[in-house]
């Protein structure tokens, strides 16, 4: 099988993953074999991205993130990894059933999309030190993904308590509160570890000695937008419906700029 | 051998039934023990709550015991009156159909309520300690249990609280992360809003500031909600502070308007907050729902949840029948395959040993009972 044939695999996981939570949310109930099925499903999944990302990385010599559509797919592992770690760790196992569209929605788009040339393998092997901003800034882009769906969600739950409709779905989420929480430290995360990224980046390139001049600018501008967003939560209390919007606005943002520097630049290589 | 089960309950009898056949806990072993000696039941257990008074017994005559039953409420209880139309009865695979659908709280005045499984346990355990359950009950009942938990978890017949306080209670539980550290204001001190502040208390809600009118009252209910009395005049200063509000004053126009709400929203740094008017006329200006961060039910709101919680629980009741008939399959199958032995033994000892005599419960007996 190719590597390819990894992910699409692990898309139908994702698929029966999403087709669950739907069923559970049209249930309502607590349904614990459903719930475990769902979550099975999600670990397959995230189990059979990391495989792809193993064969891929395996057969380029370096890692994976050589390619818009390497770099999308890297993106979307992250995010899921995370919700596997948030999920159990705060408890909020409906984070998945937000997480797993997302994940499947994006890689299916990057799989039928985006351009995935090989790059082949480095004549000399790249010290890891080089390469390390590159992951580190991709799963900071995992976060703010994840960031994402949690505004999704807080907007879900509260447009419920607003127009006090209570759906199914309800009882099984999380409160706004906490939703509003974990899209903060997720934000947090992923802005820390870009900036760790960033530096990484700057110091490797001055090693390797070429840069592209529009993915920096990105990057900073990525980096800018984040540091924004969180001064405004914490110096002007921007919080609740506002800053879930705005992580959500953030993450679309980045997305589709990424995919259009990536573009323009026609240059292979994830952001720096 | 035959399974009965002889009861009233809320829908077949008035509450001045109920309270004549009923049994007082404290004397349920020995009610028991009378039954068995006044009826050919070979194993019985009393089930006896504010809604239902029911008689679960193993028998070799259905039709001898059915009388002797009704016959047996009629002299413990010494009643002058006849309660025969008020009774139903149920015979083998109904009655633990029955005893299934009574567990699961489908059978109880609030549908899905889960005190029943409480009461019916410790109903079971009196007649068990009474020496008057045999494998037939015993199995009955433990498997019983198990059943009433499997489709508690696997259907939604206990999801959506079903009065006003449990649901004033749920709606913070997803506003706020933790209510441990939320403070809940009392505005006035109806009923209602006693009742939805212990509500919250009861889920560990933080503390609990009661604002009233008259100052005996808060203090009052202060005691009682284990918080703090202030008067009146204090709530405004108090206001920036709280996360939750009961209102229930009688206060003839809003009392907590727009104008009062946006400045002090600022204060609290657009932290959520929940207000709950139970007030007719209403306390707290519609237009303060709309306001970010402000979520807003008045009494109106809470009633149609819950009426939206109790049709939900009603139409779960369908999925709850298929499990039964499951589990009343699978206890079937049991019983038909040993009513041979079980009546040999019967036949032979008159009465089976109650279990204290015949050993200690079988290891899928101490199972069940975890």
């Amino acid at each position: 099988m190719s590597d390819r044939g990894y992910l699409w695999l692990a898309l139908v996981f994702y698929a029966i993953s999403c087709l669950l939570s739907i069923l559970r949310l049209r249930r309502s109930g607590p349904l614990p074999a459903l719930r475990r099925f769902t979550a099975i499903a999600m670990i397959c999944g995230v189990g059979l991205h990391t495989v792809f990302l193993f064969a891929r990385g395996n057969s380029i010599g370096r890692c994976p993130l050589t390619n818009p559509f390497e770099t999308t797919v890297f993106i979307t592992w992250a995010a899921a990894l995370f919700y596997i770690l948030i999920g159990s760790s705060y408890r909020v196992s409906f984070l998945g059933e937000f997480t797993a569209p997302l994940v499947l929605i994006i890689n299916f788009v990057a799989l039928s999309e985006l351009n995935d040339t090989l790059r082949p393998p480095p004549l000399q092997p790249v010290p890891w030190m080089v390469d390390a901003h590159k992951p580190i800034s991709v799963l900071a882009f995992g976060a703010f993904a994840l960031a994402c769906v949690a505004g999704g969600m807080y907007l879900v739950q509260e447009r419920q308590l607003k127009n006090r409709h209570l759906s199914p779905s309800f009882l099984l989420m999380p409160s706004i509160e906490q939703l509003d929480v974990i899209n903060f430290r997720l934000m947090v995360l992923g802005f820390g570890m870009l900036t760790v990224g960033m530096i990484g980046g700057m110091i490797s390139y001055r090693i390797v000695g070429h840069w592209t001049k529009p993915k920096i600018v990105w990057a900073v501008g990525v980096w800018l937008l984040y540091a924004l967003v969180l001064l405004a939560r914490r110096v002007w209390s921007l919080r609740g419906r506002k800053i879930a919007l705005v992580s959500m606005f953030s993450f679309g943002f980045v997305l589709v700029t990424f995919w259009g520097v990536s573009m323009v630049s026609s240059v292979q290589g994830g952001p720096p | 051998m035959n399974l009965i089960t002889v009861g009233v309950n809320h829908r077949t009898g008035p509450v001045e039934i109920r309270e004549r056949i009923a049994f007082p806990k404290a004397k349920l072993g020995e009610a028991t023990c009378s039954l068995l000696g006044a009826t050919p039941l070979h194993e019985a257990a009393i089930l006896s709550t504010c809604n239902r008074v029911e008689i679960y017994g193993l028998t070799s005559d259905s039709g001898h015991a059915s009388a002797a039953i009704r016959r047996f409420l009629h002299e413990h209880h010494h009643l002058d009156q006849n309660v025969e139309s008020h009774l139903y009865e149920f015979c083998d695979r109904e009655c633990v159909g029955h005893l299934l659908e009574v567990l699961c709280g489908m059978d109880s005045m609030v549908i899905g309520e889960t005190e029943i499984f409480g009461q019916v346990k410790e109903a079971y355990l009196t007649a068990q300690q009474a020496g008057a359950t045999g494998a037939v009950l015993n199995r009955m009942f433990q498997k019983g249990f198990a059943a009433a938990k499997h489709i508690r978890t696997a259907t939604a017949i206990t999801r959506g609280s079903v009065s006003i306080g449990s649901v004033a209670v749920d709606l913070a539980e997803k506003i706020f992360r933790d209510l441990g550290s939320r403070t809940v204001m009392v505005l006035g001190t109806g009923e209602m809003s006693e009742a939805t502040a212990k509500a919250l208390r009861s889920r560990g809600a933080g503390s609990i500031v009661v604002c009233s009118r008259t100052r005996e009252r808060a203090e009052s209910l202060a005691v009682q909600l284990a918080g703090r009395a202030i008067s009146y005049d204090q709530w405004p200063e108090e206001f920036p502070g709280v996360d939750i509000v009961i209102s229930s004053t009688a206060a003839p126009h809003p009392i907590v308007t727009t104008e009062k709400l946006v400045p002090l929203m600022k204060l609290r740094h657009q932290r959520p907050l929940f207000l709950i008017d139970i007030a007719v006329p209403r306390d707290i200006e519609r237009a303060c729902g709309d306001l970010e961060n402000v979520y807003l039910y008045d009494i109106d709101d809470l009633q149609q949840i819950t009426r939206q919680n109790v049709a939900a629980r009603e139409r779960e009741m369908v999925a709850c029948r298929v499990l039964i008939a499951e589990h009343l399959e699978r206890f079937w199958a049991w019983f038909d395959q040993n009513r041979p032995t079980l009546q040999q033994r019967h036949a032979l000892v008159g009465r089976v040993p109650p279990r204290g005599d015949a050993g200690p419960a079988t290891s899928e007996d101490v199972a069940y009972n975890k």
